[in-house]
């Protein structure tokens, strides 16, 4: 081919011989990627087709839907279910809140103070953190119990758990803020900021990105929870999170009735999360990214 | 005269206090949480108004009633019973784990009497540990049967496990009977045979030992049956009731999934009790488990309270209740009398379970373990190429079996006789005159003195094998062939540990 260029093809025409070949190229990888991607959705579409068939309840061999309806969605409301997704928000909310704080500052800490004991304390939370969260189970669910934060209080006792150990997770957002100019703080310390200033106006209107990448992971940690969230409402309905009251409806006596509210279900607790992506999409990227470089 | 009067005032109050205690009464407010599953919710809460205001105690209880399903309760019960329900309805089998757990408190003997007396016969031995009753039965009709499509299955096919396999290959449509997946099913094949597992618990719940006779000649006859189910390609591992709707035509499972194949099948939906498979020109009727649920309540730290809550509990299982859960969901009563009522006899789905009861073994205390030991027994039949290799599958599991009890060091070390010898007609060892015992399945004890070992005399017939062995287990098993009895006469076995020679000796 090389060769055929060199010897007869004029300038224009090989110009056109690449064209071509970029999109047969082009064709195939859009191919490919649409595969790959109907693969990868149809899970989802499957359960949002569920979701809308009001024919009957149970599971059944095909997908589309022979009659079409909101009855699932309807039904729902007159379930527990609204409670168990107030339950997530609440939960999913303050853990987002209290998380980003935590980790923000602990990061900014580490990032721009010098004390005796920094590197030994980076080390330390480093060590720690390769312990399997799910090991502390146990304890702490009797340590929750006895603090009366279980079973219908599980909101406060979850939110507790997920915001405890948040400060560990600091790497990423410590690597972007040592990526901003140390010379910015100076100056505007020397202008007679405080340090709590020079977080607050400086810092962070810098690393919108990852202030974003930090919640968005912080909420949605507690919104998928399951395990944890299991063991600490401990069978009791009103203290369930959506995840969990939701896998009630799988059991063997009530999934013939319950399946396609359970797809409904899934798609509700789905549509805040995808939302949030959608708007928060660009920054993610560039939060996950910008802490890699260390300027 | 102080001194009096507070000596006065301190008896009368003594006096009040054991005055109360004496007369028990249960009269007062009593806060309780009950997991029930989804369906009998709201049920549930009607029957405890009803209990509230018509039981004559003066008992009123303030229910927090949570929707558990029944296989989960156990599992939340052992990990935390104090954060548990005080009354919490399990599949039975569940109740080995929580007798060991101590998570449900034992009947009182009126109770008992009562419960024994008025419901069947396999739902009482469920709920015994030991001689002890631990719960209340709530339904009687945890078995399968056969769902099948009419218009694929002729009636008269419904028979024959062939002729379904065979109808459910002409139409390209699956034989759903979960095999692989679940001990409780494939079972089946081992009752129709009349192959035995059997386990026996003490008072606590413990499991002591096992009669199992699964790895036997009878055996292989059912898993040979097992093999021609497993090997159509038309057979689907499942009991999902929905498989119906995903091109099914027959499906095994229980009267749980009876509205929903209903409302799939409408009039082509065909009840009946499981077909017979054939092996070498004879035919077995496919057995089943028939298992039930219970209810149990929960040991209280005030005996008061615990009273009350077990009125309540059999209240809750009593004639009435079970027939309001019949009416309203065709739970299958445990109650005799409930039982016999025409509108239980009227519905086929019961029909169906209560004909193939007549095939069933009740489904006693079994070891947690045993359900995914057997259930493998279906996979290794898929593999097995020829009889050996079915016949592999059944020894796999009896080894499995057997290693489920760890023994004491003293049980390890002493030594045993095991053999044709202990089951032949008409023969008898003091403890073993028990004809059904099999050959080759149990020790004979032997007691020592010093390094000798020696059993009790009995007698035995010319040309019965046995061998002594150590542990209950072949690692150490005396003499390398068998020892063969040459003449009829009641003897002892004697074995030297030191040569490890076995010898008979005549009995004075």
């Amino acid at each position: 081919m090389i060769q055929s260029q060199k010897s007869e093809t004029p300038s224009m025409k090989r110009h056109m011989g690449m064209k071509a070949s970029s999109r047969i190229s082009n064709t195939a990888s859009y191919v490919v990627l649409v595969l790959i991607s109907v693969i990868w959705l149809i899970p989802f579409v499957c359960i949002l087709l569920q979701s809308f068939r009001c024919e009957s309840t149970h599971q059944v061999g095909y997908i589309i839907p022979q009659k079409w309806g909101l009855d699932n969605y309807r039904n729902l409301f007159n379930t527990n279910f609204p409670r168990w997704y107030t339950n997530t928000l609440i939960t999913a909310l303050f853990a987002a809140v209290f998380q980003t704080i935590i980790v923000l500052c602990m990061s900014y800490t580490l990032s721009r103070f010098r004390f005796k004991m920094r590197k030994p304390l980076m080390q330390f939370m480093l060590i720690l953190g390769m312990f399997p969260g799910m090991l502390s189970m146990i304890i702490l669910y009797q340590v929750l119990k006895d603090l009366g934060m279980t079973q219908a209080n599980s909101v406060p006792g979850l939110i507790l758990v997920y915001i405890a150990s948040s400060g560990m997770g600091y790497y990423v957002s410590k690597g972007f803020f040592d990526t901003i100019s140390k010379s910015l703080d100076e100056a505007a310390r020397i202008d007679g900021a405080t340090r709590f200033q020079v977080l607050m106006k400086i810092i962070l209107p810098l690393s919108k990105p990852i202030v974003i990448y930090t919640v968005l992971t912080a909420f949605m940690g507690p919104w998928g929870d399951f395990v944890f969230a299991r063991y600490i409402s401990f069978n009791v309905s009103a203290g369930m999170n959506a995840a969990v009251g939701l896998y009630g409806w799988l059991s063997q006596d009530q999934i013939s009735k319950n399946y396609t509210m359970f797809c409904a279900g899934g798609v509700l607790v789905a549509v805040p999360v995808t939302i949030l992506f959608m708007c928060l999409q660009r920054y993610y990227v560039e939060g996950v990214t910008g802490g890699a470089v260390k300027g | 005269m102080k001194k009096l009067l507070s000596v006065l005032l301190a008896l009368a109050m003594v006096l009040s206090m054991t005055a109360g205690a004496f007369a028990a009464s249960l009269e007062g407010t009593y806060q309780l949480t009950i997991w029930v599953a989804e369906e009998i919710k709201d049920l549930t809460a009607q029957q405890i108004e009803a209990f509230n205001s018509s039981n004559e105690y003066g008992i009123t209880i303030a229910a927090n009633i949570e929707a558990v399903s029944e296989a989960d309760a156990a599992t939340s019960m052992i990990t935390d019973v104090e954060a548990g329900a005080d009354i919490f309805c399990f599949a039975q089998d569940q109740f080995a784990r929580l007798v060991q757990a101590g998570a449900l408190s034992s009947l009182g003997k009126q109770a008992a009497e009562i419960v024994r007396t008025s419901n069947d016969a396999g739902v009482v031995a469920a709920a015994t540990s030991g001689d002890t009753l631990y719960a209340y039965p709530l339904t009687s009709d945890n078995g399968y049967f056969l769902y099948y499509d009419k218009s694929v299955i002729p009636e008269d096919h419904v028979d024959s496990m062939e002729a379904i396999i065979a109808d459910c290959e002409a139409a390209q449509k699956y034989f759903a009977f979960e095999m692989g997946t679940s001990a409780w099913y494939n079972a089946a094949f081992f009752f129709a045979t009349g192959c035995v597992s059997e386990w026996v618990t003490d008072d606590d719940g413990s499991f002591i030992s096992v009669h199992d006779t699964f790895n036997s000649p009878e055996g292989l006859i059912a898993v040979k049956g097992m093999k021609k189910l497993v090997d159509s390609p038309f057979h689907l591992s499942s009991s999902d009731g929905a498989s119906f709707a995903s091109n099914a035509a027959a499906v095994v499972t229980g009267i749980w999934a009876y509205t929903t194949i209903e409302s799939i099948l409408g009039d082509n939906m065909g009840v009946t009790d499981l077909p017979s498979f054939e092996v070498d020109g004879v035919s077995y009727h496919l057995g089943s488990y028939n298992g039930c649920k219970l209810m149990g309540v929960k040991p209280q730290t005030d005996p008061v309270k615990g009273a009350a809550i077990h009125r309540l509990a059999q209240y809750l299982t009593g004639e009435a209740c079970q027939m309001e859960r019949f009416d309203a969901r065709a739970w299958g009563p445990s109650n005799l009398a409930a039982q016999g009522s025409p509108a239980v006899q009227a519905n086929p789905g019961l029909v169906a379970l209560y004909t193939q009861n007549a095939y069933s073994v009740p489904q006693g205390q079994i070891h947690g373990s045993w359900w995914d030991i057997a259930k493998v027994i279906a996979d290794d039949v898929k593999n097995a190429t020829d009889e050996a290799g079915l016949q592999q599958a059944l020894d796999n599991y009896y080894e499995k079996i057997s290693s489920l009890f760890t023994m004491s060091d003293d049980e390890k070390t002493s030594w045993g006789v095991i053999g044709t010898c202990n089951s032949v007609d008409g023969f008898f060892y003091t403890d073993y005159n028990n004809e059904s015992r099999s050959n080759w399945a149990e020790d004979i004890p032997m007691t020592a003195d010093g390094s000798v070992w020696t059993t009790e005399p009995w007698l035995m017939e010319a040309g019965c094998e046995f061998k002594v062995r150590q542990g209950k287990s072949w690692d150490n098993a005396f003499p390398a062939d068998n020892f063969k009895v040459e003449e009829t006469g009641t003897y002892r076995v004697r074995f030297d540990a030191d040569t490890c020679e076995v010898s008979l000796i005549p009995a004075e």
